[in-house]
């Protein structure tokens, strides 16, 4: 016992500083085998005392711990980490069981403070029974609190809190409790909905609980009073239930185990953590090759000439393949040729059959060709000379009737014409035409003569009175020539005298000339 | 190839190459013929394909004759596969045409009787025992006539069956003067008509359209 007391010490130096709230209540009550159970018993009540049997959160229990401590603590968690853990004044228990330092770090133990590290575990609860010094109930109210305060109270730092999940180990007893012991009340199950140390409500106000330093003194003593009173409830119940007789004078109860093989007993199921991995970078080696072990026997034989082979009875397969396939292929080729010579013979009797027809169509139709056409020529025939017929019957009737309608026309044509005068004598024509007309020209112009001979004679008379006249008119003016009409005088008779001058010249000429320039040059004259 | 000392499986048989073809046509002829005797058919067959010589096949399958009437079994297609083996000649031997019988597995007696209806000796006129074998064949002349038509053109079977006019004229003269009943001058005048109309028409052939009506079923 003075070892732990020791050990403790010197395993707190040189735990982490970071790690100063850990476990320090090393409390393993079974470090090696419990020895017998009582002792372990008072083991296990004086090391859980104060210590902390094995952590909650990480499901460790006190011997790993133990032992984990003594290792150097490597990888610390790092909540907290930056948190100084102070130093708070441990909470020293009476019995200190032998320390072993816990082998996983727990992050709470690192906020656990020295005094409420049992508390904090499953383990610690019944470290927390046994305890009989108490005040781990205030321990166990105030933990969470001052675990929650502790930043708060170092100044600044935010809480936090990690852990490996696990599951909850069975906190089943395996026995009862014995009766010299009996057990505080406590609660024997971990669930987190009914933890008391669980903070309820709202966190941003923690509640100003009792410094870990000072406890509510009255919490305390009510606590206490409830505790006794239930102490000494179980206690009452202890006496009634029925035990086993004290061992007589000189002997001693052993605990004995009546099975065949002995079996360890303990409260506690050994857990132990097994851990296991694969090298990561080594390549799967290639499977080895499968070679069936040889089983069987090795036999050795020898085979003659002629025994493994007989044509006969090798051939006969092939044989009644290829004839039995020759045959149905050649069955099968004959039947088709034959129908398609069949389809073909049928085809060209067909042909010719309709051939045939069509050649007796063809003569039939020639035939009523040629009937059709004489027909159609007789018809046309007959036609026509009905038409002739008819053309000549009518013809001559036109012919009757015009010329009974004309019948008289040709004596009135006849009779018109000679009135128009057509059918004339040529010679009374004649006359008619051309000796009558001259003749009365003729007499015309004699006429004509006479009287332009008459008209001459007066317009001579006339000249001649008029130029008597004027010579008249003259001379008694003018005794003087009248030469200038002398001239006209003189020429007068030469003109007149000219007339019957040339009298054999074509008198009628003369006559049809003559007194027309006479006449014109008269008239000159006179105008 | 004769079989190698060592043979262990079924797999080294070896089968010639022709042999499945020959079969196949063999067995194609066979079953075309129809045979009475295969065995004496084969051996002519087997012997005339060596020789090179035409096959005595027939060329459509033609069910042999059950109830002989004739009794001989001798039918058109047989005629046929023996003017095949023996047309292009002008005359046949006797002997040679008996084999050529027998092959056939026709009675060897109907081949005298036969010889009987116009005896000669060593050789015979093909034509002529064409003629014969027609004759027989059927019963009267003009059948007698479409059958010798029909073995001897050269058109598709079913079409028209022409042979040239001279052919035809001559066939009908030999067994017209075989037959003592039909009288030279009847012959001559039927065979004038016909003539005049084949000239009319075609280039020198006759058809069976121009002497035979066949009988319709209607």
């Amino acid at each position: 016992m003075p070892g732990p007391h020791e050990e403790r010490p010197a395993r707190r130096r040189t735990r982490d500083p970071g790690a100063g709230g850990r476990a320090q209540r090393p409390e393993v009550p079974f470090p090696a085998g419990l020895p017998e159970k009582p002792t372990g018993r008072n083991l296990r009540e004086g090391g859980t005392s104060g210590a902390s049997p094995g952590c909650w959160a990480t499901g460790e229990d006190a011997s790993d711990r133990l032992r984990a401590a003594w290792s150097q603590p490597s990888g610390a968690p790092a909540c907290g980490a930056g948190l100084p853990h102070p130093a708070p004044p441990p909470r020293e228990p009476p019995l200190v069981p032998p320390l072993v330092p816990p082998r996983h770090p727990c992050p709470w133990h690192y906020l656990r403070l020295s005094g409420s590290l049992e508390s904090l575990a499953p383990t610690c609860f019944k470290a927390k029974l046994h305890r009989k010094s108490g005040g781990s109930t205030p321990d166990m109210a105030s933990a969470p609190a001052m675990a929650g305060r502790t930043p708060g109270e170092l100044g600044g730092g935010t809480y936090t809190y990690t852990s490996r999940p696990r599951a909850v180990p069975c906190q089943r007893r395996r026995y009862r409790e014995d009766p010299l012991q009996p057990s505080e009340e406590s609660m024997h199950y971990g669930n987190i909905m009914y933890d008391r140390r669980v903070i309820r409500g709202n966190t941003y106000a923690l509640p100003t609980g009792t410094l870990p330093g000072q406890p509510d003194l009255l919490d305390l003593q009510r606590q206490q009073m409830a505790r006794r009173r239930a102490l000494a409830r179980k206690r009452a119940q202890e006496r009634l239930r029925p035990r086993t007789p004290e061992p007589v004078e000189g002997r001693k109860h052993v605990d004995v185990q009546t099975e065949l093989y002995l079996e360890e007993l303990a409260d506690r199921i050994i857990e132990v953590d097994m851990e296991c991995q694969t090298d990561a970078f080594l390549d799967r080696p290639p499977t080895p090759l499968f070679i069936p072990a040889k089983t069987g026997r090795d036999v050795a034989t020898q085979i003659l000439e002629g025994e493994l082979f007989d044509f006969d009875l090798e051939v006969k397969p092939m044989l009644e393949v290829l004839v039995g396939k020759t045959v149905e292929q050649a069955l099968l080729e004959v039947m088709e040729e034959e129908e398609l010579a069949n389809l073909r013979a049928s085809q060209h009797t067909y042909a010719e059959i309709r051939n045939v027809e069509l050649a007796e169509v063809q003569r039939l139709e020639e035939q009523e060709r040629r009937h059709r056409e004489e027909k159609e020529r007789r018809k046309q025939q007959q036609w026509d000379i009905v038409n002739k017929h008819n053309e000549t019957a009518q013809k001559i009737s036109a012919r009757v009737f015009a010329q009974r309608y004309l019948a008289d026309l040709l004596p009135s044509v006849f009779g018109s014409l000679r009135d128009s005068g057509y059918f004339y004598d040529p010679v009374e024509r004649d006359i008619e035409v051309g000796f009558l007309p001259w003749l009365m020209y003729e007499v015309e112009k004699t006429m004509e003569y006479n009287m332009v001979g008459r008209t001459v004679l007066d317009m001579l008379i006339r000249e001649v009175v008029e130029k008597r006249l004027d010579q008249y008119e003259q001379r008694s003016l003018v005794p003087g020539p009248g030469r200038p009409g002398h001239p006209e005088a003189v020429r007068e008779p030469l003109v007149g005298f000219q007339l019957p001058s040339d009298p054999n010249l074509s008198q009628r000429a003369a006559y049809s000339r003559a007194p027309q320039p006479q006449d014109r040059r008269f008239l000159g004259l006179d105008e | 190839m004769p079989l190698p000392d060592t043979m262990f499986c079924a797999q080294q048989i070896h089968i010639p190459p022709e042999l499945p073809d020959l079969l196949k046509q063999f067995t194609k002829a066979a079953i075309r013929t129809q045979p009475a005797d295969v065995l004496q058919w084969s051996a002519g067959y087997f012997s005339a394909l060596s020789r090179g010589d035409p096959l005595p096949v027939k060329d459509r399958i033609e069910m042999p004759v059950a109830t002989q009437k004739t009794d001989t079994g001798l039918t058109q297609g047989l005629l046929k596969v023996l003017h095949k083996q023996c047309g292009h000649k002008e005359f046949v031997e006797l002997d040679d045409l008996e084999k050529k019988w027998k092959n056939l597995c026709l009675p060897v007696e109907k081949f005298r009787a036969l010889l009987l209806l116009d005896p000669c000796t060593k050789r015979i006129e093909w034509m002529k025992f064409l003629a014969l074998g027609c004759s027989t064949l059927g019963g009267s002349l003009i059948t007698a006539m479409k059958h010798l038509c029909e073995i001897l053109t050269k058109d598709p079977e079913g079409g028209p069956a022409r042979i040239p006019f001279e052919t035809f004229s001559y066939v009908y003269r030999y067994l017209a003067n075989l037959d003592p009943s039909i009288s030279s001058s009847e012959m001559e005048s039927y065979l004038a008509s016909l003539k005049g109309n084949v000239e009319a028409r075609k280039n020198g052939m006759i058809g069976l359209s121009d002497f035979f009506v066949q009988k319709r079923k209607l």
